[in-house]
């Protein structure tokens, strides 16, 4: 509505215009956000069964839990932060608690919903979200949150490895390691240690020839035979150590000896044996008595060791930088929290909610019965998609990159090479807009049919996702690889090292954020997939997890799908939410494993 | 890293490597061990099939397991006919389920693949004919559903009858992969009438009814399990067969009062598969939980098995599974 005024020559134009498209893209882009945010809000409130939660209930974990955890957060921020927290979380309080009462009163009754959960997902949640962001820019917020990252990444890789082992077989993983691994490393180790190229250099051979023969050819040999050698003994051997006494001696132990020496390294002898003596105690110590009650003692052992190295490193630092040590105590305020909010629930017979999303649903088979909504679980599908997840981030990053590094670093422009990469470049552009059930249909026919992996097996199955996000996970190594300079390459060629030297040592090292973005991105797409599972005859429900590469799965998403079309409504609230909330944590789990792999990579590079 | 000066921590590094060793080494002697697991590996079975029968067989697969945890079947959803084209008459598959007896190209291609097979009856399923419970029909005649559901279908409700309003017809029913999509077909209208394409298909039972629920003048079809256990916003029309207005109920599909629209679900175990101990004894089980009441009528929604229909199912499975060894 641009107005002229006559009065003025050089005439006035209105702001509205512009004012009211700011506010369109602003809608826009949150009309999404706030659809995502409201269903979320249901699935959880379905999935902890919230509804039947009493406020009393809430009261009591508000006050031993999320005060005290607003508390740490603020305790180093500015008054003005303090302040503005209180005035929300107080305000929000009564704003909620005024307009919900109005609206059941005057306009309709709200389904599902009570004002006190409106007040914690509309105004906790998010003060949470951001006091959490304003303390962790201060030290001890920092050192606080950091150890508690620690805690959760490293439970996260123990149970992810917990996963591996529950599909691989650790027999097998204990011989590679006692006759293969372990003693190509003594092997490399002494070589080295007493310099063994040196000496043979003096007579005969030359002393390239010497290093040549030592560090590679011997190291290499023992450690193929030793290999061979398992892969034999583990179709004879009749009698093994004890699941407990393999862990220990076979991934225990080589994790806290390496995590002594590289401290040992970085500090002094006495902290690297102390960060040592830590880990194995933490790891050992859990599998010894302290099983943590929802895992078998394989998993305690796993789980301690994971969160055990990356925890015990932490507190070390921490403690030698002198900052900000009283973060140390935030995860002990958040389980005392829990702790006393327990009690008090106890003591005073408060009505909790008997939530669907518990350890007995993590850890449980999948029925579809409709009166046994209450005993349905998850484990063998979680199972499944995790290692499915696994094989097709395997799978894709070495199709993607390789194809990635021959359309960028070995194409020419002309002749046949030339022909051949612009056609295997206009069909990868085009690849990704081929609908998902088509890569079903080529799983199918190539992976089950002509190349007999079998039906609905992890193999083919994680191929078929493999293939399906191969033009993503290309066009982004590409971009990635394109992106690094050509003086970088130029560099290196002028030093005399060869183009695989250079796209070993130069170009993949800096691409490889780049091309880590692309795999997380095409990831996501690949873990909710179904259309070309059911294509390859993946098993909608199974229940046991998968035991190998040829053994038949069923993922999180093919289980919820069907779990959806239960006549009984458990099923179909319950049991789903609860079904959608842990797809998207193992989800959420990968990325931000994938995310730190990639920061990590960034600082380096 | 390593290789930058191997002198400095070398005694650190080898100590702990040799106390774990001789840790470890200490306690295998003290006579912690376990056998190979590599013998006792799971036997998979492997059941693809319609979605019909599906809840069925993942509820006596869950049963059968808590026994027999060395062997895992696992169950999916392909439809009947996906089932039979992509992964049983290929070989692929050991069991596969129906809502309808195979189709004669099926039958020629499990005939060309070499796979055999044997037909055994699990429970009966009525199909439901449904609309919203403020609809005006309570009751319609063979005839009249197949009106409603013949390729050149009738566009409005008083083309069906008089009295019904002039509204359009809204239809929801199975996907044509669906066993029962064939059923309808071959039991109300027939073969040469077809099935009309002016309808929302789907392989939910959930999305009929949600479909159906959200317009009286919706009409939709489906299973009985989904109709038995959610009636609410939901009625059930009467079929008049001739004889009279017989709404669906268990007993009505038992004693075939319910007419034309009960069915047989079926599966199909291989002969390969059955010369296998462990699946032949997973089929026995089966064939014995067809007269499961709390199972199959209370748990999954179908109707079971009568005694006498069950012992000629076993005596086929005996049969084959004799003949398959």
């Amino acid at each position: 509505m641009a107005t002229e005024s006559p009065g003025n020559e050089f005439g006035r134009v209105s702001r509205l215009r512009g004012q009211l498209f700011e506010s369109v893209t602003f809608a826009a882009s949150i009309t999404g956000i706030l659809a995502l945010a409201a269903l979320l809000i249901y699935v959880t409130i379905d999935a902890f069964d919230l509804e039947a939660a009493s406020p009393e209930w809430l009261l009591v974990y508000f006050v031993t839990l999320v005060l005290p955890y607003i508390g740490f957060c603020l305790y180093e921020t500015d008054r003005a932060i303090q302040r503005r927290t209180a005035l929300i979380l107080a305000g929000g309080l009564v704003i909620t608690a005024v307009v919900f009462t109005a609206v059941e009163a005057f306009v309709r009754p709200i389904p599902g919903l009570t004002w006190q959960l409106v007040y914690l997902f509309l105004f906790v949640v998010p003060v949470a979200g951001y006091v959490t962001v304003a303390g962790s820019n201060t030290p001890t917020g920092a050192v606080g949150f950091g150890l508690l990252g620690r805690i959760a990444g490293g439970a996260a890789l123990g149970l992810w490895l917990f996963i591996i082992f529950v599909v691989f077989d650790l027999q097998m993983y204990f011989l590679v390691y006692t006759v293969g691994v372990f003693p190509t490393a003594l092997v490399w180790y002494a070589v080295r240690r007493w310099n063994v190229a040196a000496r043979l250099a003096g007579s005969r051979v030359d002393r390239d020839a010497a290093e040549l023969l030592t560090t590679r050819v011997l190291v290499g040999a023992v450690g193929v035979v030793g290999t061979a050698g398992a892969v034999v003994l583990r179709g004879s051997l009749p009698v093994y150590p004890t699941d407990l006494i393999m862990l220990a001696w076979s991934l225990v132990a080589p994790v806290t000896a390496v995590t002594t020496v590289l401290t040992a390294r970085r500090y002094d002898r006495r902290r690297g044996v102390l960060v040592g003596a830590a880990v194995l105690l933490v790891a050992l110590g859990g599998g010894f008595g302290l099983s943590v009650g929802a895992l078998s003692q394989n998993g305690a052992v796993l789980l301690l060791l994971g969160v055990s190295v990356p925890t015990a490193t932490y507190l070390n630092r921490v403690w030698r930088a002198d900052e900000g040590r009283a973060g140390l105590a935030l995860p002990l305020l958040i389980v005392a929290g829990a702790l006393a909010g327990a009690v008090l629930v106890q003591t005073f017979g408060i009505q909790s909610p008997d939530p669907w999303l518990d350890l007995s649903y993590i850890r449980g088979t999948p029925t579809t019965q409709t009166t046994q909504a209450r005993s349905a679980g998850l484990f063998p599908a979680i199972v499944g998609s995790v290692l499915l997840i696994t094989l097709t981030a395997l799978i894709s990053f070495v199709l993607g990159v390789g194809t990635a590094v021959f359309l960028e670093e070995y194409t020419r422009d002309s002749g046949v090479i030339g022909a051949i990469s612009r056609l295997i470049q206009v069909n990868i552009a085009n690849l990704a807009a081929v609908p998902s059930v088509v890569y079903g249909l080529l799983g199918l026919a190539v992976f089950v049919n002509f190349a007999g992996f079998g039906v609905g097996t992890a193999i083919s199955a994680s191929l078929t996702l493999s293939l399906l996000i191969l033009p993503i996970t290309v066009i982004s190594a590409q971009e990635a690889i394109r992106s690094i300079p050509d003086e970088l390459r130029d560099g290196s060629l002028a030093m005399g090292a060869t183009r695989w030297q250079t796209t070993k040592n130069v170009v993949l090292p800096e691409a490889m954020p780049g091309i880590l973005t692309g795999i997380i991105l095409a990831l996501g797409r690949a873990i909710g997939e179904t259309a070309p599972l059911i294509m390859i005859g993946m098993a909608t429900i199974a229940f046991s997890p998968p035991s190998g590469l040829f053994s038949q799965l069923s993922a999180m998403p093919m289980l919820i799908y069907s779990w959806a079309n239960n006549p009984s409504p458990e099923f179909r609230f319950g049991v789903v939410a609860a079904g959608v909330l842990t797809l998207l944590s193992v989800l959420l789990a990968m990325n931000a494993t994938a995310i730190i792999i990639r920061n990590k990579y960034e600082r380096d590079a | 890293m390593m290789d930058t000066d191997p002198e400095r921590f070398s005694t650190t590094s080898r100590r702990t490597f040799l106390t774990a060793a001789a840790g470890a080494g200490t306690a295998a002697l003290a006579g912690c061990t376990q056998s190979s697991t590599a013998d006792q590996e799971t036997k998979s079975i492997t059941i693809t099939g319609s979605s019909t029968v599906y809840p069925l067989m993942s509820a006596i697969a869950e049963e059968y397991r808590q026994n027999n945890d060395n062997v895992d079947p696992t169950v999916n959803r392909t439809g009947s006919g996906g089932g039979f084209s992509n992964h049983f008459c290929v070989g692929n598959s050991d069991f596969n389920n129906a809502s309808r007896p195979i189709q004669p190209e099926e039958e020629q291609l499990c005939g060309d693949n070499g796979v055999e097979y044997v037909e055994l009856t699990l429970a009966t399923d009525a199909l439901t004919i449904v609309v919203s419970e403020d609809s005006f029909v309570d009751c319609l005649t063979v005839e009249e559903l197949a009106r409603i559901w013949e390729s050149d279908s009738a566009d409005t409700w008083n083309e069906i009858r008089d009295e019904f309003p002039n509204e359009e017809i809204e239809r929801y029913g199975a996907a044509d992969t669906s066993g029962t999509y064939d059923y309808l077909i071959e039991n109300v209208q027939g073969e040469e009438r077809g099935h009309t394409s002016d309808y929302t298909a789907t392989e939910q039972d959930n999305q009929i009814a949600q479909g159906v629920m959200g317009s009286e003048n919706a009409i939709g079809y489906f299973g009985f399990a989904y109709f038995f256990q959610n009636p609410d916003g939901l009625k059930a029309v009467g079929i008049d067969n001739g004889n009279g207005c017989v709404k669906p109920s268990l007993e009505t599909a038992r004693s075939g009062e319910y007419q034309p629209l009960t069915r047989s679900l079926y599966t199909y175990p291989s002969m390969e598969a059955l010369s296998e101990d462990y699946i032949a004894d997973f089929a026995r089980y089966v064939v014995e939980q067809t007269t499961n009441q709390e199972l199959v009528a209370e748990n999954v929604g179908y109707v079971p098995l009568s005694e006498s229909t069950q012992q000629e199912q076993m005596q086929k499975l005996e049969d084959a599974i004799e003949q398959a060894n």
